[in-house]
């Protein structure tokens, strides 16, 4: 490489990227952070003052919100919609990675899902689940199921298990996606030498596949855990968090803060908490999934 | 012999019946929801639910575009989603080409960790700073800042997957063209773009959809009811006595179609680019 003209230019088409990204995501985000330590009320933006802990401190002991609820709620919502969704992305994928005929149209039609936004999925699916009208308790009476409809959004004993449900319905192709370019990658000879060996089709899953296919599987578990949990359009077009927040998470809880009660001092708080767990999670899957590599 | 292949019938079987429950279960909510919207509005509230409408008619649809204003969504959103996904593509194009070029490993390491960061930070953490930011420079409630701001907030995964396009097309090309007679600009038009024209549909797409269904933003940012976007009309279809479903499922298809479309075209390449660059969905 001669000319040193050449490095000069590539920063220039960097300049844009990172000066726009730095102006819209990065300044805003670290003045969210001070915010979490601040009084900050819509109704009261002239006197904003420093408070400490005192955010952290309302959201804890909040009785109407208990915050228990809210953290136990969160993890059902990111453990449940992650695990099932990564077993039928899977699934899906293992089934897709033999060509049939009509494969394209038949992806197309699969993966459609990921382009649905979050609150239309909402809303959607809180039609299917409607207490009166909804297709849900129609199906599940039509097959001698239940006797009579469910209030699916209105009873707090099976809110959660609907807009699992929801984003499951969501999840399903990022993982289908992934999981099946991964798949694609794995070179046949490792399943002759397994059939040659005598291994059958689970123990080749196990001992191959999965294996083969496992910084894939660690990556796309670990971002889509981040994804979930910061993901409360779902929930805001079925159930706002209710009923008696039952379906509540950390995610909807700051948007309801924000929006609903114009506190931004305390939706940033939360905000600041789903980062810190995030990171915790993020370092103590890392570590995990790194040790058993030895 | 026979044995086994009765075995490998039942396993073709058990393949078809578990990719006729996927297809099921993936555009069955869609049909209901395209379903419910040809259904009168009495239909729609009976149960036992009727699955075909008797008269199927697109009263709903009259009803969303007349009483509800929907066509001026729809042109504001087009607006709003077209031209942040143009500016997205272009700026992407420039930096994912110059993060694939560049020499300097280190520091290209810690710009695509820059890059790969904004995908952690949840959204509602900056929303606040940034309209106070916005209200400062009196661009509230302007389609103009809308799409601005809705570019940025995909330029980050933008420029990832156009980077790994980037990767795919060898380097020796434009060293040739530059060898040439071709300053690296020119090579970068003459020779690297129509290569990475699948990319240019990949990127499009991913931002095209993720602008178009944005909601949250757009309810901070915009305040007349002239320049409402689908998401925000929809989500003022939502009233304290409930949800008229006969307008919202005809503005809930018509808030898929757009969507529906792009995938349609740029399934393929989507699917390369989100696993090339390997995030978020």
């Amino acid at each position: 490489m001669k000319e040193r003209k050449g490095f000069d230019i590539y920063l220039l088409y960097l300049i844009p990227v990172f000066l726009l990204i730095t102006v819209v995501v990065y300044y805003p985000v670290l003045k969210g952070l001070v915010f979490a330590f601040q009084d900050y009320n819509l109704f009261n933006t002239t006197n904003i003052t420093f408070n400490g802990f005192d955010n952290f401190r309302h959201i804890i002991e909040d009785i109407a919100f208990p915050f228990g609820q809210i953290l136990c709620n969160t993890f059902v919502w990111v453990f449940a919609s992650l695990v099932l969704q990564f077993i039928f992305g899977f699934i899906l994928a293992m089934l897709l990675k033999k060509p049939f005929p009509g494969r394209g149209i038949y992806t197309s039609f699969v993966f459609y899902t990921w382009a649905v936004s979050g609150f239309a999925i909402g809303l959607i699916w809180a039609w299917i689940f409607n207490g009166q009208f909804g297709l849900m308790n129609d199906i599940l009476m039509r097959l001698h199921l239940i006797d009579k409809p469910i209030g699916f959004l209105s009873d707090p004993k099976y809110a959660m298990k609907s807009v699992i449900m929801a984003n499951v319905w969501y999840g399903i192709p990022y993982f289908g996606i992934m999981l099946l370019a991964a798949l694609q990658s794995v070179p046949e000879e490792l399943y002759e030498a397994a059939k040659v060996d005598g291994a059958n089709a689970f123990t080749r899953l196990f001992s191959v596949t999965i294996p083969y296919i496992r910084p894939t599987i660690i990556s796309t578990t670990l971002l889509r855990m981040m994804w979930i949990m910061n993901f409360p359009e779902i929930i805001y077009g079925m159930t706002s968090g209710g009923p008696a927040n039952s379906t509540n998470i950390l995610s909807s809880y700051m948007l309801n803060k924000i929006y609903i009660e114009f506190d931004y001092g305390q939706g940033a708080a939360i905000g600041v908490m789903i980062m810190t767990l995030l990171f915790t999670f993020a370092v103590i899957y890392i570590g995990i999934t790194s040790r058993k590599e030895d | 012999m026979s044995t086994h292949s009765c075995r490998k019938g039942l396993l073709t079987a058990g393949r078809f019946i578990a990719l006729v429950a996927f297809l099921l279960f993936s555009i069955g909510p869609l049909l209901w929801i395209i379903t419910t919207s040809l259904k009168s509005t009495d239909e729609i509230y009976t149960f036992p639910i009727k699955y075909i409408p008797s008269h199927p008619s697109f009263e709903s649809y009259r009803k969303l575009f007349s009483f509800a204003d929907f066509g001026m969504y729809i042109t504001n959103s087009l607006l709003v989603t077209v031209s942040g996904s143009i500016g997205a593509v272009f700026f992407s194009m420039f930096g994912g080409y110059a993060l694939s070029r560049r020499k300097s490993r280190r520091s290209n390491k810690v710009l695509l960790l820059v890059l790969y960061f904004t995908q952690t930070v949840p959204t509602f953490i900056l929303m606040v700073p940034l309209y106070t930011m916005v209200v400062k420079f009196h661009g509230t409630d302007n389609l103009t800042v809308l799409s601005v701001i809705y570019m940025v907030t995909v330029l980050a995964f933008c420029t990832i997957m156009a980077k790994s396009f980037f990767d795919r097309i060898p380097e020796s090309l434009e060293e040739a063209a530059i060898i040439d007679g071709c300053t690296t600009t020119q090579a970068l038009f003459r020779v690297v773009m129509p290569l990475v024209l699948p990319g240019i549909v990949a990127v499009f797409s991913f931002a095209f959809t993720n602008i178009w269904n944005e909601l949250f933003i757009a309810i901070m940012f915009i305040s007349s009811s002239s320049k409402m976007t689908v998401p925000i009309a929809l989500n003022s279809f939502i009233s304290k006595a409930g949800i008229s479903w006969d307008i919202m499922s005809a503005g809930l298809v018509m808030a898929l179609l757009p969507t529906m479309i792009i995938f349609a075209v740029g399934q393929k390449y989507i699917v390369a680019g989100l696993t090339d660059g390997g995030v978020k969905g």
